[in-house]
């Protein structure tokens, strides 16, 4: 059989070889030092309450779109990166259309007025919790989300100022690996906040004192 | 000669031994479960209708697995009299915000306020529910004992040891009428069992199937009971 590499060329493959296996081998040890990202992932359904017969601007802030909550070990490295901020959006985009007639997204508070809209909603994350089973010694992974609903009139005058929380969990059963147990736990607290959201959003004090003329 | 009868002898014997072992723990790994019906009203289902059983997750302790609410489902739904079951998720979808945990109704009182919203009592007649079943409960595990080790060499490897734990389900099914928004009774599973998995040389596990042992004759019951028998 005849060989179609002479000894230089064998000896500078068998050098990028190595040089592979190396740079792998360092792929590798980082990927097990870095911190885990999870995107959370979900669907949620279309409440079933009859619309208000308003048109209301939803204003998603980069803090809320970009929002990322990071899990640290009891030594303090990065453990987890839980990004929410595209959920979060999908949630509201969601609900809101269910709750009211028509839902505009705007890009920027201060274009209201001219998009017509008769009150301006901005969601924010305040607090962001995780719960996992090697530090709770508990059976389930536990997510915990505090809320600042904020609503505005179309100049920007105050209409409503509230804060709602969120809780999921996923029993031990459900969950093959840490990631979809975090998954899991975040995608059941956005369901409990859209249930919470849609049925007790015009009991909120000042957004029903703001509805009352409007429903008339 | 005489030692290589002996050695003989002893090793039949640790055979029996081990065979009467299995033998004791499989009628030993048996399941009790005991079916209490607490009736409070009349019952009856057409084969036009259908019912939906739900988990109740309220808890902070625990929360009713969907996995045994699937399978007292699916029994429900198998055999010559089977009954029209809409699946949890599917109806927990559909009627979406009303059955989440934290805004389910927890009475048979609170389905009256709920069936006034049009757009719930849409969805429940779409899907033709007569009855709603809570299930409620859990299975917990008790007195692990003993000890497995394994061992692998140069020659092989094998198990030495003795492991055993008892299983305990508790659930109850609360059954409401939809039509007339009332509770028509109530019925509890309660089953134990005890497991073991002696090892020689291989692990033996023999498990009392006591979630599976309650989740049938819940269901079985529960057939019974809406089809008013």
């Amino acid at each position: 059989m005849r060989s179609d590499f002479n000894p230089v060329q064998i000896s500078m493959l068998r050098r990028h070889a190595r040089a592979f296996v190396l740079l792998l081998g360092a792929v590798v040890v980082l990927n097990a030092c870095a911190a885990r990202t999870v995107d959370i992932e979900g669907t949620y359904p279309s409440p079933n309450i009859p619309p208000l017969p308003l048109t209301l601007g939803v204003y998603y802030s980069e803090a809320l779109q970009n929002f990322v909550y990071t899990e640290r070990s009891d030594a303090g490295k990065d453990e987890y990166l839980v990004n929410s901020g595209s959920s979060h959006m999908e949630l509201f985009n969601t609900v809101l259309p269910a709750m009211f007639q028509q839902v505009v997204v705007l890009d920027d508070p201060a274009m209201a007025n001219e998009r017509g809209v008769d009150a301006v909603f901005i969601p924010n994350i305040d607090e962001f919790q995780l719960g996992m089973p090697q530090k709770t010694r508990l059976d389930s992974y536990e997510v915990w989300i505090k809320y600042n609903m904020r609503m505005t009139a179309p100049d920007g005058d105050y209409i409503a100022d509230w804060v709602m929380t969120a809780y999921g969990k996923t029993g031990q059963e459900t969950f093959g690996s840490a990631e979809g147990g975090i998954n899991d736990a975040a995608v059941a607290a956005l369901r409990d906040l859209a249930s919470n959201f849609s049925i007790s959003f015009t009991s909120v004090p000042d957004v029903r004192d703001w509805l009352q003329p409007r429903l008339q | 000669m005489a030692t290589n009868n002996t050695r003989a002898g002893l090793m039949r014997t640790g055979y029996y031994l081990i065979v009467m072992l299995i033998v004791g723990m499989s009628l030993g790994a048996c399941t009790t479960t005991t079916i209490d019906e607490f009736r409070q009203g009349d019952t009856g289902i057409d084969s036009s209708e259908s019912i939906v059983i739900l988990g109740r997750r309220q808890g902070a302790a625990y929360s009713t697995h969907a996995d045994f609410v699937e399978c007292v489902g699916n029994r429900m739904g198998r055999g010559n009299d089977a009954i029209t079951v809409v699946p949890e998720q599917v109806f927990v979808d559909a009627l979406f915000p009303w059955f989440e945990p934290r805004t389910a109704p927890m009475r048979s009182e609170d389905l009256q306020q709920l069936m006034a919203q049009p757009l719930v009592t849409d969805k429940m007649s779409e899907f033709g529910i007569r009855y709603m079943v809570w299930l409620d409960g859990q299975t917990e595990t008790s007195n692990r004992m003993g000890s497995i080790s394994c061992a692998v060499g140069p020659g092989g490897g094998g198990c030495f040891g003795f492991g055993s734990w008892e299983d305990d389900s508790n659930y109850e099914a609360r059954v409401w009428d939809v039509s007339s928004h009332t509770s028509v009774g109530t019925i509890s599973a309660d089953a134990s069992g005890q497991s073991y998995v002696p090892a020689v040389f291989v692990p033996i596990p023999l498990i009392a199937r006591v979630e599976a042992n309650a989740c049938n004759n819940l269901a079985d019951q529960l057939k019974q009971f809406v089809k008013g028998d």
